[in-house]
């Protein structure tokens, strides 16, 4: 008992008062608003921002085109990987992997297995905060 | 012997091979450790036997545990130098 309350008490954190409330007393602007602001901004970039659909369609078809089994003239926005650019369920995987570095986020197991052609990949990637 | 893998599973080996590829801090091993599971999964995509399919699925699952740990170790001796196949043009 007495090694724990010793324990706490060189784990305690000392509170000191905001240096920014004393130094701007009347502060409006640098006081709590600016903790506010400065929260917003933080959870702003967490959830991220959606991407224009034609951006992602081009960049979709981009990544495709440069995936080596396929004909970059076969690639067209409604095509489909397995039925219209000839790929197996391996290419699929590959390419929705080439799709996660493109757009820097990861896509989960569950969702990555549903995509399979062009049209279900720009709008499962223009409906996710996270790309970018 | 477990039973043979499904379609899924296997799918979600070779993704976590992928997965597992990109920790790799040295260009060379990251790109060796992808194509040689794309390899891998294509030499044995036309496996039909149950044993033997559930044979290379283990294979895959101990070589997968490999590459993980490898990347963590390979981690610790990152190249200092960037591999002139990784700079932008």
């Amino acid at each position: 008992m007495a090694a724990r309350n010793a324990l706490l008490k060189y784990l305690r954190v000392n509170v000191h008062p905001l240096q920014s409330s004393i130094q701007n007393p009347k502060g409006f602007v640098g006081g709590p608003f600016s903790h506010f602001l400065r929260r917003r901004n933080f959870s702003e970039e967490v959830r991220g921002s959606f991407l224009d659909k034609s951006e992602v369609t081009d960049r979709v078809i981009s990544v495709v085109k440069n995936f080596q089994k396929v004909e970059p003239s076969k690639v067209t926005p409604d095509a489909h990987f397995q039925n219209d650019l000839g790929l197996d369920s391996l290419d699929t995987v590959e390419i929705v992997m080439a799709l996660e570095e493109e757009f820097g986020f990861e896509i989960p197991d569950n969702e990555a297995d549903k995509i399979n052609s062009i049209n279900l990949a720009v709008d499962f990637i223009a409906s996710h905060p996270q790309a970018k | 012997m477990a039973a043979s893998p499904s379609r899924g599973e296997v799918l979600s080996l070779f993704r976590s091979f992928l997965r597992t590829a990109r920790g790799f801090s040295d260009y060379n091993v990251r790109e060796y450790t992808k194509r040689r599971a794309i390899d891998a999964f294509r030499h044995n995509k036309d496996l039909s036997e149950p044993s033997q399919v559930s044979a290379a699925f283990a294979d895959g699952k101990s070589q997968l545990e490999i590459a993980k740990r490898q990347a963590i170790v390979y981690s610790l001796y990152a190249p200092e130098i960037k591999s002139v196949m990784e700079l932008k043009h």
